[in-house]
């Protein structure tokens, strides 16, 4: 009888735990760069969805001004007010690393996009392997090229890690062909449009028998479409690049750039809030799980630097003159 | 006011000592550059130094380089908590004696020279760092600085308040502090009862500079990576705290202990707008419509007209 009471009690108090949890509402709050700019709008779009189909309270908020310390100080109050969940695009992942470290100790989750070499964070999303994406870019540059010519491809800063990794990729792919040739790699264009435009103009003259362009910064297609359109080798010269359509819709409509690549930052967000939601639910994410977002059907999951994982997906978009319009950001 | 309408609105999760702690974490690094703006503008003359955000990066940068190059294996110790404190605080004076110099000797109107220091520092700074970030890596002692705590008291406020009280002595009652507000209140009065003016500029814009550095290793320490731009919109804050903490932009006239006060209730507000998740813009806006209100209120109780120059930000 006693047992019969003991076994009758644990089940009404799992019931009622199971009970708990199931309505619990978390409360997880995304940190971007900056607040204002068309990418983190996007996302936080996605953010919003997730708020919404989920129920859980979630919310983006990001510094006005695009300085680290100022992200910084939002995670530090943040930590201070204590939600489930943070989930965070740094702005520079080495300024975050100790107040991770703080936030992990008062029991938040941490979770991290963008951030690869981030240490002190449980899962980091991206979107993509970064040299995939770049020989992917380098492939539809080459098919546009007809398979030969000279190319060169162009970064925003030799510091930043994503863009020499899509260039390396570029570069990788573009090996197998002996017919393409590159000539001066890795130019830096300080993610400014006015200096991928300078650049590419030298390049024009340097090398007039230039067939392709891969650019990585956001605003490198922009610059280099603006000097193929003055130059007037719209059908001559093929632009590729990670870019976003509000940025290089209006050369991808004169076909001064042909196609660019970039992952849906809306879909980021979604992914960020709901890996974060399944950590506070106490699932385990494991290698080629499908967390039910186009892009993000079979992530791979290894091993990061720190404490956390990795989680990609394989979630770049393609984009032409066909389909850019579908894709308003 | 600030604290109780914060309380409310945050239902007692703002009164949380954790909180209190946390904030307090965050005065320092903009209080110190507050009271290295706040000396800069007592000397009058339109004093004001524009470079201290550059000055307390490049410090660090330098520092950071010069300690992890030569002591990269052992860096957990003593040793390199103590040079990379040292080579800061020597970037920090040669920075604020080139400020210095330029101001006094040289003669430039203060906005301009530390303005064009300003380019001049984080030139170097993205120069000698290459542009990302430099991470520090774990430093046990070093790390200790911008996050361990005394009696739960964080060691940053510490550091902070012996800054404060320090400086507030020599305001009233050094002789420096003394030629100082004279310098500041009438220059060409100062110079006939015998005072070098030119030293005494030089010699703030120098403190200036190592107050500076002295938030640069704060910031380090507690992002245990030094960089370029941090803190890039620290300057107009700094600024904003120094002329609400009633000191005269145009010179001769302030007292610490209105800066920390200064300090802390902008900190509130912050911390108070970042609780209840307002805009971020939201808070920009709150900084510059206190900066004109303060401005317009030190100027009234002058009974004067106030040189809007020097809280003009870059």
């Amino acid at each position: 009888m006693k047992k019969v009471l003991l076994i009758g009690a644990g089940l009404i108090v799992a019931a009622g735990v199971t009970g708990v949890l199931a309505q619990k509402k978390w409360t997880i709050t995304t940190v971007v760069k900056i607040t204002g700019i068309n990418w983190f709008n996007r996302m936080e779009e996605g953010v919003k969805e997730y708020a919404k189909t989920s129920g859980n309270n979630a919310v983006q908020t990001g510094p006005a001004q695009a300085d680290p310390a100022q992200q910084l100080q939002l995670i530090t109050d943040l930590v201070a007010k204590k939600p489930d969940a943070i989930a965070v695009v740094p702005m520079d992942p080495a300024t975050l690393e100790p107040i991770f470290k703080t936030a992990m100790a008062r029991g938040i989750k941490i979770i991290t996009h963008e951030a690869d070499n981030q240490k002190n964070t449980l899962y980091d999303i991206e979107a993509f392997d970064n040299v995939a994406f770049g020989a992917n870019l380098n492939k539809r540059l080459e098919k546009c090229m007809g398979g030969e010519g000279k190319w060169t491809v162009f970064v925003g800063s030799l510091g930043s890690k994503t863009h020499n990794q899509w260039a390396d990729g570029g570069i990788g792919n573009a090996k197998k062909n002996a017919k393409m040739i590159l000539v001066d790699a890795k130019q830096e264009t300080a993610d400014d449009a006015d200096k991928a435009y300078e650049k590419a103009k030298e390049i024009l003259t340097k090398h007039p028998d230039i067939k392709g362009f891969q650019g990585s910064a956001s605003t490198d297609v922009a610059g280099i479409g603006r000097a193929i359109e003055e130059a007037g080798l719209n059908d001559k010269v093929c632009v590729f690049g990670t870019s976003l359509p509000s940025i290089a819709g209006k050369y991808i409509e004169t076909g001064a750039v042909d196609g660019i690549g970039f992952w849906d930052p809306k879909d980021a967000g979604i992914v960020m809030n709901k890996v974060a939601q399944m950590v506070l639910e106490k699932k385990a994410i494991t290698n080629g799980m499908n967390l039910g977002i186009k892009g993000y059907e079979k992530v791979s999951v290894t091993k990061g630097p720190g404490v956390g994982k990795i989680i990609r997906g394989s979630a770049f978009v393609d984009v032409d003159k066909s389909n850019y319009k579908n894709f308003p950001f | 006011m600030i604290l109780i309408a914060a309380a409310i609105l945050s239902s007692g999760q703002f009164l949380d000592p954790y909180n209190f702690q946390s904030m307090a974490v965050q005065v320092p690094e903009v209080g110190l550059l507050a009271i290295a703006i706040a000396i800069t503008m007592i000397s009058g003359n339109g004093g004001i130094d524009l470079s201290v955000v550059s000055i307390a990066n490049l410090s660090a940068i330098v520092a950071g380089l010069i300690v992890r190059s030569s002591l990269g294996g052992a860096g957990q110790g003593t040793l390199y908590a103590m040079s990379f404190v040292v080579i800061a605080l020597l970037v920090g004076t040669a920075c604020g004696l080139i400020n210095g110099f330029l101001v006094s000797r040289g003669n430039f109107p203060p906005i301009l020279a530390t303005l064009g220091t300003q380019f001049v520092f984080v030139g170097l700074s993205v120069a000698l760092s290459g542009g990302p970030s430099v991470s520090l890596g774990e430093t046990e002692v070093f790390g200790q600085i911008g996050n361990g705590s005394i009696l739960g008291i964080p060691i940053p406020f510490v550091i902070f308040m012996l800054a404060v009280l320090g400086f507030s002595w020599v305001l009233t009652r050094s002789r420096f502090g003394f030629r100082l507000y004279l310098l500041g209140t009438n220059a060409k009065a100062a110079n006939f009862t015998g005072i070098n003016n030119n030293t005494i500029m030089l010699f703030t814009y120098t403190l200036s500079g190592v107050l500076a550095s002295i938030a640069g290793i704060i910031i380090a320490s507690r992002a245990s990576s030094v960089k370029w731009d941090y803190g890039s919109s620290y300057l107009l804050i700094a600024i904003l705290i120094a002329v609400m903490g009633g000191i005269n932009p145009s010179g001769g006239w302030g007292k610490m202990l209105g800066v920390v006060l200064a300090s802390f209730a902008l900190q509130m507000l912050s911390s108070t707008l970042n609780f209840l998740g307002t805009s971020n813009f939201l808070k920009d806006f709150t900084w510059g419509l206190l900066l004109l209100l303060s401005i317009v209120l030190t100027g009234t109780r002058l009974g004067g007209f106030v040189k809007p120059k020097p809280a003009r930000e870059s």
